[in-house]
């Protein structure tokens, strides 16, 4: 996948990070900001904090590069990094041609659907919906391969895992390892692990004749 | 390192010897607290969650004028509770580095409104710093004790959710020890604000403001950014409105001068006045209230400079919500006549299933509401107040009809029973009753006002993340606590009747509920259980037993969903099922099905 986010020759994607409160997104941003960090790299991330982070839907933005705002200006957002199925189709107005929209594929139903019975999205209506704006759709099941390394609590680490092997980040994958390690001090054999599932599943993924 | 901007904060106060710091949690200020409180043993500061921003800013007060340097932080809101103290003050100053943090909320992400907290700084008279990212957040708090023992005045360090909220590389330094003993030398004439006292202080403190004037011409935090050889074009910007402005103007690809103010009041009036007199048309950038346009355009007038001076009152900029850099994009191209159309911000598409935020599987407060619709239907009015339990505005429960600010349930309870003929119901958490609640239930005892006030006693500060209040037996690391009883401050209140339930006993509660409002005067119900999120982290209060719903029994009634709210409960293709992940066991759901399909699993 050719890297996008080039502003004046440097590699400086705008990374955009949704899900539902409780999901682990803030620790996600904080893993992104610290890598880079680690690669040298100015960084900026906004986190939700307070009312919404109960049960509600988050946003957090991660932004490398020589950049004064946290908040993504509309159309230059590089990749969704989406925890959940239906925040992907919220956030893919954010989606342009340069975005690659990352998804996990868990779907945690919010009381809407039971109360004013209206209807989740199958996986296909949510790539048609993204691929209407997007560049590319990947979709990853991080609860499958978090669980598979016995770490049911970390789909976070596996999504930043699959952001990590797009390569759209421009940072290495050692940087991504030392900064997990930084951010999870509970299980972090595991946690890595969980971090190389996810980053293999995009590898793989963008290996033509894969997706 | 990366910190959070309220960390950066935190850790600055440490560097500059702080001796005493408190708070009253609050989003978007509650890291500085929560960050002091871990540390605070270890440091060797006193550290204090307080009943009260203005306890807090009095204990503080109590500190610094005795010559130790005090913290204060709070939410933009906390700050009225706090305004009393703060504004006088002003006039007696302070010996001791005083700051007092205030984290506004532009667009009420966590609000109850999104007032401009610059204007404090105006009100009382004070200098204020306005970082706009985290490594401004450490070097403006530690800049600010220094000008707060220079000026001898407390100094306002104001953020918003985008700057505190932000996490960035923060270059750090080290942290020094604060002396935790002092000698107040007692001034009578400077530090008792009867009337001949204060009107002497008033002169005083508009002297001291000149001085800060003089600072501010010359300080670091007041820079010029120059983009491209322009002249012409200028911005004057402060806080998160001047990262809009570098990012558009970098975007834009634009020559423009930008003077980015951080130590904002006093305006240093002669480094404005050049900027004006350099350029000819200067757009003015910050969020919310116009404080700066209005005072660049009265200094305008006052040196009658012809300068072209945008902002808010022409509509280039809006006056309500936070900015971002499509919305600063836009009007910097309207000010200095860019070609080109901005990005529009885009819209999230309609009809997608909504995901508000909701009380969470097994919330004591779901139960409670529940039993409160049982007992009283819909005829009730129900006031709230600030916390998680303010949720229950959404339906199925809809039991918020009224909130204003923190303990506003029990006085206004008081005006809609005395003019309405139907049960006032008030609902408030545990720490905010003890915040703002007493003096309310109170006057309701006083007056005979009827009504019923719920306390619903989590046993936490849960909403802005599980802080202690007065009724908790733990404090943060520095510091032994005692625990108040909420009962016994009811009775010293003078209430006649009170009841302590288990909301997650429905018919208990239900029944206590009917019984209350049938009660002549006020009638008081402690609603207790602790927060399941912190049960389920120590694993105590919840049953390991989950329920699962037979669906051979199940009439698909639709009580589980439609009456009653638990996000582990969902309804798909007419069938209603428990997810076992997110059922917490509190065993609610398998008191309200009529029909007993709920069981709990053997």
């Amino acid at each position: 996948m050719p890297l996008e986010g080039h502003k004046g020759g440097e590699v400086m994607p705008d990374i955009y990070l949704v899900g539902v409160g409780g999901q682990g997104i803030v620790t996600a941003s904080k893993i992104i900001g610290d890598a880079a960090l680690l690669a040298g790299k100015n960084v900026l991330l906004s986190e939700t904090h307070g009312m919404a982070q109960r049960g509600g839907s988050v946003v957090c933005t991660a932004r490398i590069g020589d950049v004064h705002s946290p908040l993504i200006p509309a159309g230059k957002v590089d990749v969704i990094l989406s925890f959940e199925l239906l925040e992907t189709v919220r956030a893919a107005c954010n989606a342009s041609k340069r975005t690659v929209v990352i998804s996990s594929i868990e779907r945690i139903v919010p009381l809407s659907v039971s109360s004013q019975k209206l209807k989740y999205p199958t996986l296909e209506e949510v790539r048609a919906s993204v691929m209407r704006s997007a560049k590319d759709f990947v979709a990853i099941d991080a609860v499958k391969l978090a669980e598979g390394e016995g770490v049911k609590m970390s789909t976070n680490v596996v999504m930043v895992g699959a952001l990590a092997g797009t390569g759209i980040t421009g940072l290495q994958r050692d940087h991504f390892e030392k900064a997990i390690k930084m951010n999870i001090q509970s299980k972090q054999g595991e946690n890595l692990a969980a971090f190389g599932k996810g980053f293999s599943e995009t590898v793989r993924l963008q290996t033509p004749g894969n997706h | 390192m990366l910190l959070l901007g309220n960390e950066a904060i935190a850790r600055a106060a440490l560097e500059a010897g702080v001796s005493v710091a408190t708070t009253y949690p609050g989003t978007p200020a509650s890291e500085i607290g929560d960050a002091l409180a871990r540390v605070a043993k270890d440091a060797g500061i006193y550290f204090e969650y307080s009943t009260n921003e203005m306890v807090a800013t009095e204990f503080a007060i109590g500190a610094a004028t005795s010559g130790v340097r005090a913290l204060v932080s709070m939410k933009h809101v906390g700050v009225n509770v706090a305004a009393d103290a703060l504004i006088t003050f002003a006039y007696t100053g302070t010996r001791g580095g005083f700051v007092l943090v205030t984290a506004d909320d532009p667009s009420c992400h966590s609000s109850q409104n999104e007032q401009d907290n610059r204007y404090y700084a105006l009100l009382a008279g004070l200098p204020l710093l306005e970082p706009s990212n985290p490594q401004e957040c450490y070097e403006m708090t530690k800049e600010a004790f220094e000008l707060s023992e220079r000026l001898e005045l407390p100094v306002i360090v104001r953020t918003t959710t985008r700057v505190s909220h932000v996490r960035g590389p923060v270059i750090v330094g080290e942290i020094v020890k604060g002396r935790k003993k002092m000698e107040f030398v007692k001034d009578p004439s400077r530090f008792v604000t009867v009337p001949a006292v204060a009107r002497e202080r008033h002169l005083v403190l508009l002297e001291k403001l000149k001085e800060a004037e003089d600072l501010a011409e010359i300080s670091k935090f007041n820079e010029m950014h120059w983009i491209g050889k322009t002249g012409k074009r200028g911005i004057i910007a402060s806080s998160a409105g001047s990262n809009y402005a570098m990012d558009s103007a970098h975007s834009l690809d634009i020559e423009v001068d930008i003077l980015k103010l951080g130590f904002s009041h006093p305006l240093p009036s002669k480094l404005v006045g050049d900027f004006l007199k350099s350029h000819d048309v200067v757009l003015v950038v910050e969020e919310l209230e116009p404080i700066l346009e209005n005072a660049v355009r009265a200094l305008a007038q006052r040196q009658l400079l012809k300068t072209r001076i945008i902002g808010k009152s022409d509509g280039a900029l809006p006056r309500a919500h936070e900015f971002d850099q499509n919305i600063v994009e836009a009007a910097i191209r309207k000010a200095f006549g860019i070609k080109g159309e901005s990005t529009n911000v885009p819209m999230i598409p309609g009809g997608l299933p909504g995901r508000p935020p909701v009380l969470c599987a097994g919330c004591p407060h779901g139960a409670t509401y529940f039993a409160v619709n049982k007992a009283v239907g819909k005829k009730a009015i129900f006031a709230s107040d600030i916390g998680c339990y303010t949720l229950g505005v959404a339906p199925p429960y809809r039991t918020a009809d009224l909130l204003i600010c923190m303990g506003s349930s029990v006085g206004t309870a008081g005006g809609l029973a005395m003019v309405n003929d139907v049960p006032v119901i008030a609902f408030i958490g545990d720490s905010t009753f003890f915040h703002a609640g007493i003096p309310g239930l109170i006057n309701a005892v006083h007056h005979g006002h009827r009504f019923l006030l719920m306390i619903l006693d989590n046993r936490t500060t849960a909403m802005t993340g599980h802080q202690p209040n007065p009724g908790s037996a733990v404090g943060p690391s520095c510091c032994d606590v005692t625990a108040v009883s909420i009962e016994d401050v009811v009775k010293g209140c003078g209430v006649k009747w009170l009841r302590v339930v288990d909301p997650y006993d429905i018919k208990m509660t239900t029944e206590t509920v009917k019984e209350a409002v049938a009660q002549e005067g006020v009638s008081v119900i402690i609603a207790r259980r602790e927060c399941i999120l912190l049960a389920r982290k120590d694993k105590t209060g919840v049953t390991a037993k989950k329920p699962h719903i037979d669906q051979t029994i199940c009439d698909k009634c639709r009580i589980c969903v439609d009456k009653f709210q638990c996000p582990a409960i969902s309804s798909v293709d007419k069938v209603q099922s428990i997810d076992e992940t997110l059922c917490a066991g509190c065993g609610v759901c398998t008191q309200i099905c009529p029909s007993k399909a709920i069981k709990e699993e053997k």
